[in-house]
Formats: C-alpha cells, sequence, structure tokens
C-alpha cells in the first residue's frame, strides 16, 4: 500500500520523478485538452496552423530578401529564415505558454494535488504539432526549391531535444518567478517581442558576430536559442556550421533546464498558499 | 487486512498564514527586503491551525465539523498535500483521493467525453481505469445524451452531475471530501449521499467535512469539532455535534430587559430566553427532530404573585420570511396557569422539533387575569440546523415545504368478498 508522509521539516529536494511518471496520464490529458482548446470552435480549425508560418515567411522573404537584399549564400532565403523562424516560434510560444501555465491553473492547484511540474510540462507538446507543420512547410520548400539536405541531418533530433529542453528551462523558471513576482507576466511579453531581434531568426548570426567585439557576442550566445537556430540550419541546410560559442548556447540550456527543476521544486511547496 | 490499522497519523500539525504576504508581492518588495528594508505594510502572522493530533483507522469515517474559519478546509488541503503544514507530520497509509470540489479542471470547451478523462487523470485515475468504468460514470451521471457536446452548453446542474458521476468511481483506500455535497439539485444530493454511504460501508476511510448535521451523524461513526484552529473535542459523533451545536452559539441567552417595543401592562414580564436541550444545557441552535426546551425568564415588579391569578402564554413562530409558520399557546393545550405562586420561568417543552431548518423568530405573548401583560414581537431569533428527523440520516429537499411530518409507508391490497 502506497505510504505518505507528510513532515514540516523535511526539506527534501528530489525530484522525485517517479511521482512524476506515475501522472503520466494526466500529461497526455492536458496536453490533449490544450490542442483540442485551441482549434475548437475556430471555422478554419487545423488550416490555422499552416497559414501563420506562412504568412510570416512571405513577410519576411518581403523585407528582409527583397527590400533589404540580405545575403545568404546558396541558401534561397525563405528556406534559410523558415528553419530560424520553426526554432524561434517553438521556443517562444512554449516559454510564455509555460511561464504563464501556473497561474492560469490557480483553480485547479487551489483543489487539489498533483506533482506540479506537470502543468508547464505538458505545454512542451502542444508546440510540437506547430513544430511539425513548420518542418513539413521546410520540406515543402525544399522541394520547391530542389535543395537536397546534408548529411548533418542526422544531427537534427539532438538539435530539436535542445529546442524542447531550452523552451521549458526558460518556461519552467518563469512559471515559479511568475507566482512570486507577478511582474513576470509583463516581462514575457517584452522578452519574445524582443527576443526574436536578440536571435538569428530573420538574418544569419554570421552577420551580427562579425561586426561586433568578442565580448559582446559572447553575451549574444548566452541566449540558449541563438546557438540552437545555428544548429538547426546546419543540420538541415548543411551550411555553415554552428559558431564554436554556440556552445555556449548548449551550456546555458543545460544549466537552465536542470536549475529550473529545483528551483520549479522549491517554489512548489508554497504555490497553493500564494498562487 | 486488519480493521485496526491506522491509516491517518496527525502529530502536531500547525499551518501558519501570513496576512498581507510579501511573497507574492511585486519585484519591488522582493528589492526592499533584498536591501533590508522592509515595506512599509507589516505582515501579520495568523494560524489557521494549531497543534492539531489525531489518529483515524483504516475503515472509520469520520466527519470533521466546526464554524466557518475554525480550520477544516485548511486541514483538509494538508492532508491533501495541496499545501504544506508549518510544523508537525502526517502519515497516511493508503491511496487517498480528496475531492475539495466538484469538476476540478472542467474545461468548458471540451465534450463531456472529454472531460471525464480530463478530470479523471485530475483525480489521480489512469486513463485505463477511466475506460474501464465509463460506462457506470456515464449511467451514474445521467447526461449521456449529451456526452459529446461541449461542457459550456451544459445546465451547471448537469455538469454537477458528471463531475460526481466521476468522483463517485474513484476507487481510493482513503477518501477525503469536503462540503461537495452541498452543489446539485436535491435528487442528486440523496443520490451522492446514498454513493457516500456505500463507500463508507466498503471499509474504506473517509473523512468528511459538512456542515450538514444530518449527513454526518449518519455518515460518520467519530466526529472531530475543529474551533479556531484546534481541536476542540473528538470521540463519538453524536457527543461531537451535541457539542458543537451547544457552543455556537452560547450566549443564546438573551436579555429582553432593553427592549422598549413592547406592550402591556407589565405586570409579568418576559427578561430573557433560553434554549436548553434535554441535558438542561443551553443551546445556540436546534436540530429537526431535536427534542428542547423554550426557557421564557419571567420577571413580575408591579405586582406580588399573590396578585396573578391567571396567565395565559403563546408564542408565535415566523420563518424568515415573516410568515407565521406555528403557534404554540397555553390556552390550547389548556394548560392555562391558574394561581401559579411564585415562579421565574415558563418552560415550553417541543418533543420534537418538526420545524425544517433556516432562521425563525419567535414573538412572545402573555396575559394576565385575561389583560394583556406583555407583548414583544420577533423577541428572538434562533436557527434550526438540519437534523436526522426521520432517523434515516435523509431529508427530504429544501424546497419542499416547511414542516416534516411522521408517516409510515406500506403496501396493501382491497379484498374483495363474494
Amino acid at each position: 500500500m502506497p505510504k505518505t508522509i507528510i513532515d514540516a521539516n523535511k526539506s527534501a529536494l528530489s525530484l522525485d520523478l517517479k511521482e512524476l511518471a506515475d501522472y503520466r496520464d494526466l500529461f497526455y490529458t492536458l496536453s490533449y485538452r490544450d490542442f483540442k482548446v485551441k482549434y475548437a470552435q475556430t471555422f478554419l480549425g487545423f488550416i490555422w496552423a499552416f497559414i501563420q508560418p506562412f504568412m510570416t515567411l512571405v513577410v519576411f522573404g518581403l523585407v528582409f530578401s527583397r527590400g533589404l537584399q540580405l545575403d545568404t549564400g546558396n541558401v534561397p532565403y525563405v528556406l534559410f529564415a523558415a528553419c530560424g523562424l520553426a526554432s524561434w516560434t517553438y521556443f517562444s510560444t512554449v516559454m510564455s505558454q509555460a511561464g504563464s501555465s501556473i497561474i492560469g491553473a490557480q483553480s485547479m492547484v487551489q483543489k487539489i494535488y498533483f506533482p506540479r511540474l506537470v502543468i508547464p510540462l505538458s505545454k512542451a507538446v502542444v508546440g510540437l504539432i506547430d513544430f511539425g507543420i513548420a518542418l513539413l512547410i521546410i520540406l515543402g520548400l525544399m522541394i520547391v526549391y530542389s535543395f537536397s539536405p546534408s548529411a548533418n541531418i542526422l544531427f537534427l533530433p539532438f538539435f530539436i531535444i535542445l529546442v524542447v529542453l531550452a523552451a521549458l528551462g526558460v518556461g519552467i523558471w518563469l512559471s515559479a518567478l511568475t507566482i512570486r513576482f507577478r511582474d513576470f507576466q509583463n516581462i514575457v511579453p517584452f522578452l519574445v517581442r524582443f527576443g526574436m531581434f536578440l536571435t538569428p531568426v530573420a538574418y544569419p548570426s554570421s552577420l551580427l558576430v562579425n561586426r561586433i567585439p568578442e565580448w559582446a557576442s559572447i553575451i549574444y550566445y548566452l541566449n540558449p536559442i541563438a546557438g540552437i537556430i545555428d544548429g538547426f540550419r546546419w543540420s538541415i541546410l548543411g551550411s555553415s556550421p554552428p559558431n564554436e560559442l554556440s556552445y555556449i548556447s548548449f551550456g546555458v540550456v543545460i544549466l537552465l533546464f536542470t536549475s529550473s527543476l529545483f528551483y520549479f521544486k522549491k517554489v512548489e511547496r508554497i504555490i497553493a498558499d500564494i498562487v | 487486512m486488519i480493521m485496526s490499522n491506522v491509516a491517518i497519523s496527525v502529530e502536531n500539525i500547525s499551518k501558519r498564514y501570513s496576512i498581507g504576504d510579501t511573497s507574492s508581492g511585486s519585484l519591488q518588495d522582493a528589492f526592499r527586503s533584498l536591501v533590508g528594508r522592509r515595506g512599509a505594510q507589516k505582515t501579520e502572522e495568523f494560524w489557521a491551525l494549531k497543534d492539531i493530533s489525531f489518529e483515524v483507522k483504516q475503515g472509520e469515517a469520520i466527519g470533521i465539523i466546526g464554524k466557518n474559519g475554525a480550520g477544516k478546509s485548511t486541514l483538509l488541503k494538508v492532508l491533501s498535500r495541496i499545501t504544506e503544514p508549518t510544523t508537525g507530520r502526517i502519515e497516511i497509509d493508503g491511496r487517498v483521493s480528496s475531492l475539495l470540489e466538484v469538476g476540478t479542471g472542467f474545461h468548458p470547451e471540451l465534450t463531456g467525453r472529454e472531460n471525464v478523462f480530463l478530470n479523471g487523470t485530475i483525480l489521480g485515475m489512469s486513463r485505463d481505469e477511466i475506460k474501464a468504468k465509463f460506462d457506470e460514470i456515464v449511467d451514474f451521471s445521467g447526461v449521456e445524451k449529451f456526452l459529446d457536446t461541449p461542457v459550456k452548453r451544459y445546465s451547471s446542474g448537469m455538469k454537477v452531475r458528471l463531475a460526481f458521476a466521476v468522483a463517485a468511481h474513484l476507487e481510493p483506500e482513503i477518501l477525503i471530501i469536503d462540503e461537495v455535497l452541498a452543489v446539485g439539485d436535491a435528487e442528486f444530493q440523496k443520490k451522492c449521499l446514498g454513493k457516500m454511504q456505500d463507500v463508507a460501508g466498503e471499509g474504506r476511510t473517509v473523512l468528511f467535512v459538512s456542515h450538514n448535521m444530518a449527513a454526518v451523524s449518519h455518515l460518520c461513526k467519530g466526529g472531530i469539532f475543529l474551533n479556531n484552529g484546534s481541536v476542540k473535542i473528538a470521540g463519538d459523533i453524536n457527543h461531537v455535534i451535541d457539542h458543537y451545536l451547544q457552543e455556537s452559539i452560547s450566549a443564546a441567552d438573551i436579555s429582553l430587559n432593553s427592549r422598549k417595543d413592547r406592550k402591556g401592562t407589565q405586570m409579568l414580564r418576559f427578561s430573557s430566553i433560553e434554549i436548553l436541550d434535554i441535558e438542561q444545557r443551553k443551546l445556540s441552535s436546534v436540530m429537526s427532530g431535536q427534542n428542547f426546551t423554550l426557557k421564557l425568564k419571567t420577571e413580575s415588579h408591579r405586582a406580588s404573585f399573590n396578585d396573578i391569578r391567571s396567565i395565559k402564554v403563546s408564542v408565535g413562530i415566523n420563518d424568515s420570511k415573516d410568515n407565521r409558520v406555528s403557534y404554540l399557546s397555553n390556552e390550547i393545550t389548556d394548560q392555562v396557569f391558574m394561581n401559579p405562586g411564585k415562579f421565574d420561568s415558563i418552560d415550553i417543552a417541543i418533543p420534537k422539533l418538526s420545524l425544517q431548518p433556516g432562521t425563525y423568530s419567535l414573538t412572545l405573548f402573555c396575559k394576565v387575569n385575561n389583560e394583556i401583560s406583555d407583548w414583544i414581537q420577533n423577541a428572538f431569533y434562533f436557527k434550526v440546523e438540519p437534523g436526522d428527523f426521520y432517523s434515516t440520516g435523509k431529508l427530504p429537499p429544501d424546497n419542499q415545504g416547511a414542516f416534516y411530518l411522521d408517516h409510515t409507508f406500506s403496501l396493501s391490497e382491497n379484498v374483495v368478498f363474494e
């Protein structure tokens, strides 16, 4: 028989992954709910998942390729931008949804116990559907431009995992911080808006890194998603390999994700009291 | 399983809340506390629970009662692991399900079917478990026709039915329930009460918080009376309920001397009113079905008792809408007091209160020597709590009248002689 011990003096910082695994069905159901709710009662339903990235690409192409004559070497600009956009959209959506997820689940959190981490974690799944569609669009563009992928594509899963970890790491941190400091509700939209310009989404990172001093480049790659997008492009388009500064990004991702779990665990104990 | 095993053991649990808490505040507060300058607002401490200890044996059903704010909900939240205690230790043996609300996590955009799965997994069931019980759940809820309709189109009654149906099919070893029966229509409440009786009868451990004394006394054998965050008394449920009712308005001794809005000669006047149970303890409220005494204390200033040759007393009972619901009179019972001699109170014994729960007022009237002596409109307000009038633990729905009547049912057949 399962035995539960609640002890006020225990300050355990164990992550209790077994308990998390016991609640995997809740994780699936919450993911399904988010997916269903997102497309319920919309006239075009699932088609929206295609329209949004497509329109963004058209605008990017007009402004950066036609207007600003941005040079992306032998890679067609639209394809180049599609790779950046796919990762960035996933990262920013999951990060902001996970960030506000606990606040949004207040009524549930105050009425029932379950590992709270399930809530932000489940946000990573819905984004994956949009991410998959973005990959389909990339595939379509490759066919249109008859652009064949390089052998680097074998590394793609690795970068996808990194994107997920980056989005969750920042998202879980934000969800815990938002409970304690409501200010973060205002900071997140701001991060998303400015973050896109500080990330090589619509332009190659080399463009910026070649023109700024090295210390500034290091700061630039503290942005976890910056290095990932370089790697993501490299694995799909086979363009220039990721800058060695990208490893800063990868390190930041691992650090953010691990620390977020522990910080969340710490805040979890008081969530119901202060949410 | 040995029945004497302890299912829940609670040791010295306390829970402190800070009023005007800064921990969920703004960055400004955080910055202030970082540089050591506390914000202008001081945090005040509030102990929702103080040093609570008790044990619940396996298979026991325990009712937790107390006034609003006594700490009942906080205790359930601590036991359900929603919030952590400030001090103390709890050991729980067995799988726990807690129902602090019906339909936690229901999403209006999802269909009934989807919400069954959503709510079920939130309550800790696996998808396979829900699939196995799905038909039973739908049957119990009675909303099968609308299973594929989004829940936002449901009436609130339908939502509650579906949600309770899910909860009713949990199969934990320990069930923690907070006043969930306070929702839904009366018909469905009865169904839920029946289901809970089954659960308690199956040897599961149940912790039940409710204001419905009829339900508590019928479902539970043991009780805990919480007052201001500590255990006031624990033990046999009827004993605990008695204490609770007695304490809830212990100042039921209402002085009438300050009332100026009275009529009559004041030869004899009402000075105060008390409600006493059969053991002569003061009550603050009474339960339907209860045996109690209404004690009207009197004084006589203007005359000696020798001058009093006859006393006629009547008491009018009005409901909260000021409709007269009953009239008690010693003229009607043929008990007019003749040449009473010395006395200081008029006692009215009511062997089995048939009023339904609610707030009532008493209008007092007395005639001495056929002259109006004292007359006070709405002299006293009192509360009737739900009680086990029929000794079945069940009561008719709230909107079904103002009185209970003793009655029995039987079957018979017309005998035809040829």
